[in-house]
């Protein structure tokens, strides 16, 4: 085979830690190559060498292009030899238009200054090869992001890239975009472009390339015709073992009822007179894991942040704890009564990023390591060290900052913080979200482990198979109200998603809830 | 990220060791430098003096620190020197006798009580609010002072406060004092870490269970009571009251937290280092008196290592 790209033997390295370790990297000329692994693998850092991001003496190891050595000391060096990456952050000025986007930094000129009109017929042509219809002068701003990532593609044509580095193209994306992406890959490859395509997405792999390589803490774990493979032996490559299966599959034993939503209502915080959440009554038990399942704006998170009195609107209607009816006003009275929530965005208000691990850890339970007001550092530490061993976390040590962590552990370092105040109750926000495989796993095994211990876990998810695979029992919402309640035996993607679009059913059936 | 190599984390960069210690180095630099340029420095009188002179810095800026690291900040520390010189020399001119400082301390308490109810409750800007309360407290000043200075000679607060406790000069002593506490209450308390929590990211602290509002407003009347003890000092040094001292004090505390190295986004801070920026400033200043430095051109140099510290501190 001819290679267009073949990294060899590089090791890179960042204050004395391997980023990656003795890798090598060979992309065959005009074929489709993905690039795969857990967050934290070395995908992005062995990119990084290849688009020119760290400069030749900051890393061992040689990189050819086309045969030829390429040496680069500043990022611009890698154009020159054809090799252009596309950042998964869009690197596009919103304000401009179209074509001076595609020809950012590279303005044409004539005698007059900028060579308008080539700008914008050369626009034309490089986005007509795109199947991209838009006008060349609108501005950037008012284009979807399947066009704006199709924008930086025509860039990087047009930076002259005959090797395109694409990082998770498709995370934005909606299917209908990522079918138009994928159509245009295959129409650049038959041109001859050499193409290298990070995802997480395994599917998206088996669609579009020819080939895949998997990376693992690292190393380069294996290079193979992705017609060879399996998901399974794909996701076992990933993660360095077998996975027969997704989702832990311990029983757990449903117990006594422990938590009781009646007829609760939230008002919507924008719309006077529209509730966000409307009339629902829930029963959740001991020992049992419920999905809460539903599309994005259904009410879920909004039903559970009003009933542990995290939310800006006060709701209305009863909460039963154990039987007896409570009243919760604030996150504090939610936790003293043994309530949980693992939110969803772990950055936005799940961590304090700058601070330690330790610092986060025992957030939520001071209660628990103070005396008179007065903290006791030791237990601090013996809890953060705790949970540090329990949960896998894979970090230096306690003392460390959030934001040095992987997804993954920062959000298992959030799942510690709920679970250092011994709750009996446990909520989580979509769990899982931007979690690698691995992670993923471990978080789940977690959850069934303390079902086990009695704890009540309540799952607000939209990963349908992740809903299926983990719930007991599974509540679908659809415009604030309960539209269906389903039992293990009947879970299946079809049906939730019966339930979770047919608001029609809401209307017809609403007296249908338990 | 990626593969953690083992024994890595027991080596300490000397880069990052400097960055971490640079007020402290600095500290120490300018301290040595003093001692050689000018022979008047290293004496007993002249350091008890910069001691005594920057206690009522240090205070402000021990009060600054806290409101800083809940994100906020407070620009209205000169107006409540203005406020209680006045209050403390006037009531105790008007005989309320040792009531005076009580009162005039449960004052600055309730002024720092309505900044913080505005910030938490209302949700205005610290910056906002405590640009109001500087005017409010000035003028309230002014009207209070009517423009005669009220001397106080003689009764028992410049008496206490020229004095010495345990043979230490009286500001020197209660600027320990308060020292320990803020130590104390940052370090070891629930407040102290709901505090750190709040600055560092609001919402996260709120649904952790942290009482955001009211430790807000509980930080905002701690610092207003520094702020106003450390106008009682300036009275009793004075031994009297009057509406003209105070100017620029709010300037000075934030450059000492500054410089001690806490971010004004919130989150972050050190005691001990912001009491070190306060008597660096203060030393530097006093180096330069005793060199025969003017005036203006300490202002230039005041500037600059407020500029220095910043970008020695920065992270990345």
């Amino acid at each position: 085979m001819e290679y267009a790209v073949e990294m060899k033997h590089i090791t890179k390295a960042f204050s004395g830690v391997k980023a990656i370790d003795d890798v090598t990297f060979q992309v065959g000329k005009g074929e489709i190559h993905a690039l795969i692994g857990e967050n934290g693998a070395g995908k992005s850092t062995l990119m990084n060498v290849l688009s020119g991001t760290f400069s030749y003496h900051s890393y061992e190891g040689s990189v050819l292009v086309n045969g030829k050595e390429m040496k680069c000391s500043v990022p611009g060096d890698a154009n020159q030899h054809g090799v252009v990456m596309v950042h998964q952050e869009l690197a596009l000025i919103p304000e401009i238009s179209v074509a001076e986007n595609v020809f950012l930094g590279h303005l044409p000129r004539n005698y007059t200054g900028v060579d308008w009109k080539k700008i914008y017929t050369d626009a034309k042509e490089v986005l007509g090869k795109l199947s991209l219809d838009v006008d060349v002068k609108t501005k950037v701003k008012y284009l979807s992001v399947g066009q704006q990532q199709l924008v930086e593609i025509a860039k990087a044509i047009m930076l002259g890239g005959k090797i395109l580095i694409l990082d998770e193209p498709t995370a934005p994306l909606t299917d209908r975009e990522t079918d138009v992406l994928f159509r245009i890959l295959n129409d650049l490859k038959k041109e001859g472009i050499t193409i290298i395509f990070i995802t997480h997405r395994l599917e998206e792999v088996f669609r579009l390339t020819d080939r895949v390589s998997v990376m693992r803490d690292g190393k380069m774990i294996t290079t193979k015709p992705t017609s060879e493979l399996t998901a399974d032996t794909l996701v076992s490559y990933m993660i360095g073992r077998e996975m027969k299966n997704m989702y832990p599959s311990d029983v757990t034993e449903k117990g006594e009822l422990i938590f009781e939503i009646k007829n609760y209502s939230v008002e919507h915080p924008e719309y006077a007179g529209k509730k966000i959440v409307d009339n629902v009554s829930m029963k959740f038990y001991k020992g049992e894991i419920v999905g809460i399942s539903g599309l994005l704006g259904a009410g879920r998170t909004e039903l559970m942040m009003a009933v542990t009195g995290s939310y800006r609107k006060k709701g209305t209607g009863s909460i039963f704890l154990e039987g007896k009816e409570v009243v919760i006003n604030n996150p504090k009275q939610a936790i003293r009564k043994g309530i949980g929530f693992v939110t969803e965005d772990r950055k936005g208000n799940g961590l304090i990023l700058d601070q330690s691990l330790s610092f986060n850890i025992s957030l939520a339970s001071l209660d628990q390591i103070e005396k008179n007001h007065i903290l006791s550092r030791k237990k601090e530490t013996a809890t953060a060290g705790r949970f540090l061993k329990e949960l896998k976390i894979k970090a230096q040590g306690a003392s460390v900052p959030a934001k040095s962590l992987s997804g993954g552990n920062q959000q298992k370092v959030v799942l510690a913080k709920w679970l250092a105040v011994d709750p009996v109750i446990l909520i989580l926000d979509e769990p899982t979200r931007g979690v690698d495989v691995g992670a993923k796993y471990e978080i789940y095994s977690i959850m069934k482990a303390l079902a086990k211990e009695g704890v009540s876990i309540i799952m607000i998810s939209s990963d349908l198979p992740e809903v299926i695979g983990m719930s007991d029992r599974v509540y679908v919402m659809s415009e604030g109200r309960v539209t269906g309640e389903l039992e293990k035996s009947e879970l299946s993607e079809e049906t939730i998603m019966r339930y979770a679009t047919d608001s029609a059913r809401v209307r017809e059936e609403s007296t249908w809830v338990k | 990220m990626g593969k953690v190599t083992a024994g890595s984390a027991a080596s300490i960069k000397p880069g990052k060791f400097i960055k971490n210690n640079f007020v402290i180095i600095a500290f120490i630099l300018i301290f040595i430098f003093s001692c050689f340029a000018t022979p008047v420095f290293l004496t007993v009188s002249n350091i008890t003096t910069v001691l005594i002179q920057n206690s009522i810095y240090a205070i402000c800026a021990l009060g600054m620190l806290m409101i800083i690291i809940t994100g906020g900040i407070d620009l209205s520390v000169g107006s409540y020197v203005y406020i209680c010189v006045c209050l403390t020399a006037g009531f105790i001119q008007d005989g309320m006798g040792v009531a005076a400082i009580l009162v005039v301390a449960v004052m600055s308490m309730l002024f720092g009580c309505v900044t913080g109810v505005l910030v938490a409750y209302a949700k205005v800007a610290p910056f906002i609010v405590t640009l109001a309360m500087t005017s409010i407290l000035k003028g309230l000043a002014y009207m209070y002072q009517v423009g005669e200075s009220r001397r106080i000679d003689g009764t028992y607060w410049p008496e206490f406060i020229q004095g010495s406790i345990l043979y230490i000069p009286t500001p020197i002593f209660i600027m320990v004092v308060v020292f320990l506490i803020v130590l104390f209450i940052l370090n070891k308390t629930k407040f102290g870490r709901g505090l750190y929590a709040i600055g560092g990211n609001a919402e996260t602290a709120r649904l952790a269970g942290v009482n955001v509002k009211r430790y807000l407003v509980m930080v905002y009347a701690i610092g207003g009571f520094l702020f106003g003890l450390a106008g009682m000092i300036l009275a009793g040094r004075l031994s009297m009251g009057t509406a003209t001292v105070g100017d620029g004090y709010e300037l000075d505390a934030i450059a000492s937290v500054v410089i001690g190295g806490a971010s004004l986004a919130g989150g972050t801070g050190s005691t001990t280092k912001t009491l070190i920026g306060a008597f660096l400033m203060g030393i530097l200043l006093n180096v330069m008196n005793l060199l025969g430095i003017a005036s203006y051109p300490q202002m230039v140099f005041k500037g600059i290592i407020i500029v220095v510290a910043v970008l020695a501190n920065r992270n990345d």
